[in-house]
């Protein structure tokens, strides 16, 4: 073996090329890892046997489908809601100003018919 | 082997693009939802199943999930993080939530809970698999949490070691090295 000759270096670490015998695995086909992977290779293939896909019940897909309907409608934005929320904001805004400027002068009026009681 | 390698990244991306379209409806109107809900309900029922070893609690997590999921819709921005990632982000977080508050009511269920019919009809195959999947969830029960949840994700639902790594706040490499470790850890337990 000489010093010079050059080898193709293995350039994905173990971690790497695990992954990728697993997801061979996942796809449904047949890796092919070196010896000291095997092992692992069995046990990933026990566990994609074991942990099969599991469907929830119809009457719990049902049944969250319809809660998630509702909490859906209640989020939806439309034109019309829009409309009646400036509606009612605008509204609110007015009464606020008109409440403010009421109590307002209702402070200055005593203060000013004082002063014209003293000239 | 190339094909295999390149088979699975176009899968994927074909899968993110269609979740991209059905979340980008889904923020417009929160009714177009559904079509993400039907095509992840049951995955992230068996991943909150087998995390949490209880068809309850695996369906209470499941709609907590769901509920969340439509309520931080409208803030999801497709930044590489993909739809699936960001989905059992919040599965994540919400079994783990379930994990902690029946470890302080310690009622963990045992291996045995996983109990689920076969497919197969033949009796001594059904006893077979019975006794191979208690062995198996059983050891899987013992790991150390996050790789236990990175075994769930990966074999479970398929997530890519990216995806995982979106979804535990790990890079993709060290989601590879607990991968590993975990498979390794696996294999000494269940070794004859």
């Amino acid at each position: 073996m000489s010093p010079h000759e050059v080898y193709p270096m293995t350039t994905r670490s173990t971690p790497e090329r695990l992954d990728e015998a697993v997801q061979t695995l996942l796809a449904g086909e047949r890796p092919t890892v070196e010896p000291e992977l095997r092992p692992l290779v069995r046990v990933a293939d026990l566990l994609a046997d074991v942990l099969r896909p599991l469907p929830a019940s119809r009457r719990f897909e049902a049944d969250l489908g319809r809660r998630l309907a509702a909490d859906g409608g209640r989020r939806r934005v439309t034109p019309g809601r829009l409309l009646a929320a400036g509606a009612i904001s605008s509204a609110a805004v007015g009464v606020t100003v008109t409440a403010y400027a009421v109590w307002r002068s209702s402070r200055r009026t005593p203060a000013l018919s004082h002063r014209l009681l003293q000239r | 082997m190339s094909g295999r390698a390149e088979r699975a990244p176009a899968r994927r991306l074909a899968q993110h693009d269609a979740d991209l379209a059905a979340v980008q409806d889904a923020q417009a109107d929160p009714a177009a939802f559904d079509v993400l809900y039907r095509r992840y309900l049951d995955r992230v029922y068996a991943y909150a199943f087998y995390a949490l070893g209880d068809h309850h609690d695996a369906e209470d997590a499941t709609e907590r999930t769901f509920l969340a999921a439509l309520a931080a819709l409208p803030g999801f921005r497709d930044e590489g993080a993909s739809f699936r990632a960001w989905l059992f982000r919040i599965a994540h977080n919400t079994v783990s939530n379930a994990r902690r508050t029946r470890r302080r009511r310690r009622t963990e269920p045992l291996p045995e809970a996983f109990d689920r019919p076969a497919p197969d009809a033949d009796p001594a195959g059904l006893v077979a698999r019975a006794e191979e999947m208690r062995r198996v969830l059983g050891a899987l029960a013992e790991l150390p949490e996050e790789r236990r949840q990175v075994v769930l994700l990966r074999f479970v639902d398929g997530l890519s070691a990216r995806e995982i790594g979106e979804v535990l706040g790990r890079s993709p490499g060290a989601t590879r090295v607990l991968l590993h470790r975990a498979l390794r850890d696996l294999e000494a337990r269940l070794r004859p």
